[in-house]
């Protein structure tokens, strides 16, 4: 479980970024204020344009930035009191599959169990059951630089999963990625959702959203603009389609403030 | 875990083929190279010198005095082809076009002087671009004028120790090792802090801005363990890149005495031995170790800060230069270790070293480089986890 309240983030802006940005603050709202929580075995999604402050949220909600305010509970565990308890329940994903070129799958997923401390035996089991399914066998010992994008994602999920999260933390994880490949995601984020694992996933592509998602937010210059369930989304709909309803709801925002 | 990430990134940074270039094949090569050219330049040089024949160009009739004996000198001194010049312009402008190496005009009294024992004139031409050639003459005109000498006190008749009332010996104290030490100690510690440097260089920033470059830095974040543990394990790695060129370096000098048989010199030799010792080697280390976590020290905050492995490069490259220079004082005979230079990063390392070569190393004063290069060492570190630990240095 997630929950994450009054959480807000302000980066201080450097004289040459306040030139750039035509500001005189110096300091920038990345995320300001905002409350939601993710339930066990539900796809919560975080939609918003980009910019929107959804990758700052991932960052805070995986311990990578420490919220300027506000508080986010992974597993009832305060990531600002206990950050390494809490990254031990945190999967965490996203669309760059950031892998060591020079490593192959096995030395990779190695390295991560030992990071994580995981028992060689339970990690062994683990590695077996996970390249099963992901058909890594074949590949396990390529260096990783020599993969396809397809392959190296594979390899991604593995990596996620060989701790067996409790929450798993996807941001924006389709991104750049063909069809075929992104299905393989697709699949993860559903067997996470069948295994009772909290699944949160940022994106800014509406009928992923419409795929997958149990409950939804939308965030939008680091305010949030909805939160509730997908189902309630529907339904009160005032646009005819879920793309069109997202930038309904942004631009309304939009006019708001103008 | 410090040893799970440092493992990792040894494994990783040992499969970079540029880092190998580096680390490896250059410090090895270096010195096999640098001593082969050495010495067979310096061989040809002296070679050359003694088969070339030098044209002696002179002026005046060929009975002359100074002909006379110029014909009759050993052959020892060098070979030599004897011309007679019309004038002075003629000889210059042989001289210039390097028909002639050496000219040599006795002045027009030269005779009458010689014979009323006065000092008789010579004029000796010669072209200062080609090296060596005035030395050559000297060499020629001190032995004749040594041999005028001689028929002099004869002629009149005076014994030549009576007019030498000194006799003075000059005595070197030095040995050959504290010579050698001392002029040439400084090139040794210049190419072991030359290539420390630059093997810190490329794994500092493949495992720091590589890695953030590559998106990697931000999934090992999110894994339970301690910033400062990440640090310690890259950081460790960057320290034993830095190490393992200098050692290869010193492996390429003992390639070249022991295997290659390359410096034939046998007091170059002796002192290369003492070099190659261990208990010599161990306190090298023990000096280049504080040295290396220093340059790791440096190098990471700039490649935690740099956006991309272009830009560390543009910053790093340029800091060389900052090393280098203070790594040069060893060439210098002139500059010793003293309480002061011992306070100089870098210079203390490079002086230690040195007297260290020669045998005359102070402890007091070793204990002290020692002492401020470890005080820099964790200046550095302390920096480079305030660094690592600012969340918007670290990813992008």
């Amino acid at each position: 479980m997630i929950e994450v309240s009054n959480l807000r983030k302000e980066f201080s802006l450097s004289k040459q970024q306040q030139k750039e940005l035509n500001t005189k603050d110096s300091k920038a709202i990345a995320v300001n204020g905002i409350s939601f929580t993710c339930q066990p075995g539900r796809i919560f999604s975080l939609l918003g344009p980009n910019g929107a402050g959804k990758t700052t949220t991932m960052r805070m909600l995986s311990t990578i930035f420490k919220p300027t305010s506000g508080s986010i509970k992974i597993c009832g565990i305060d990531v600002s009191e206990n950050p390494r308890e809490a990254r031990k329940k945190i999967g965490f994903l996203t669309g760059s599959t950031g892998l060591y070129a020079r490593l192959t799958p096995n030395e990779l997923i190695q390295y991560f169990a030992d990071l994580y401390d995981i028992p060689k035996n339970v990690c062994a089991q683990r590695k077996e059951k996970l390249y099963t399914l992901l058909d890594m066998h074949d590949f396990q010992g390529k260096r990783i630089g020599k993969l396809s994008t397809g392959m190296k994602q594979k390899v991604s999920i593995c990596r996620t999963m060989i701790h067996d999260p409790e929450v798993v933390v996807f941001d924006e994880p389709t991104s750049g990625l063909d069809v075929i490949t992104a299905e393989n995601i697709i699949k993860l984020i559903r067997d996470c959702k069948n295994e009772g694992k909290t699944v949160i996933f940022s994106s800014h592509i509406m009928s992923e959203v419409d795929l997958l998602c149990d409950d939804i937010a939308i965030i939008h210059k680091g305010n949030l603009l909805y939160n509730g369930t997908m189902g309630d989304f529907r339904q009160n709909m005032e646009a005819p389609n879920l793309t069109a309803e997202f930038i309904r709801i942004v631009n309304e925002t939009k006019t708001e403030n103008a | 875990m410090i040893f799970t990430i440092f493992k990792k990134e040894l494994k990783d940074t040992l499969r970079d083929r540029r880092t190998l270039i580096m680390m490896l094949v250059i410090p090895v090569l270096i010195f096999p190279i640098i001593l082969t050219l050495f010495v067979s330049v310096s061989e040809s040089f002296s070679k050359e010198a003694a088969e070339k024949t030098v044209e002696i160009g002179v002026v005046g009739n060929p009975d002359n005095y100074i002909f006379e004996q110029l014909e009759l000198l050993p052959e020892n001194l060098g070979k030599k082809n004897i011309t007679v010049y019309a004038d002075t312009s003629e000889l210059k402008a042989a001289i210039k076009v390097d028909s002639a190496q050496i000219g040599i005009f006795p002045s027009p009294d030269f005779e009458q002087s010689m014979q009323i024992k006065k000092p008789a004139g010579v004029t000796v031409y010669f072209n200062a671009t080609d090296i060596g050639m005035k030395d050559r003459a000297e060499a020629y005109l001190e032995t004749i004028e040594s041999i005028a000498k001689q028929e002099r006190y004869i002629e009149m008749n005076i014994n030549a120790e009576q007019i030498k009332p000194l006799n003075v010996n000059y005595s070197n104290v030095a040995s050959s090792k504290e010579m050698i030490g001392k002029l040439a100690g400084g090139f040794l510690p210049y190419i072991f802090i030359a290539f420390g440097f630059i093997g810190c260089m490329y794994p500092a920033i493949d495992l720091f801005t590589g890695e953030k470059e590559r998106g990697t830095i931000e999934t090992l974040l999110t894994t339970p363990v301690a910033r400062w543990q990440i640090l310690f394990g890259k950081m460790g790695v960057v320290v034993l890149s830095g190490l393992l060129a200098s050692t290869f370096a010193l492996l390429g000098l003992f390639l070249s005495i022991e295997v290659f048989d390359i410096v034939k010199n046998p007091e170059i030799l002796n002192v290369v031995h003492g070099v190659l010792s261990p208990s010599f080697i161990l306190m090298l280390f023990a000096l280049l170790f504080p040295l290396t976590v220093f340059f790791a020290g440096l190098m990471i905050p700039i490649a935690v800060y740099a956006k991309s492995f272009k830009e560390a490069q543009s910053i790093i490259t340029p800091m060389n230069i900052m090393v280098v220079l203070p790594a040069m004082v060893g060439f210098f005979p002139g500059i010793e270790l003293n309480v002061l230079t011992a306070c100089i990063p870098i210079v203390n390392i490079v002086l230690s070293t040195k007297e260290l070569i020669a045998g005359t190393l102070d402890v007091g004063l070793l204990g002290l480089s020692f002492a401020v290069m470890i005080s820099l060492a964790v200046l550095a570190v302390v920096i480079s986890y305030k660094r690592f630990d600012k969340e918007t240095n670290v990813v992008l």
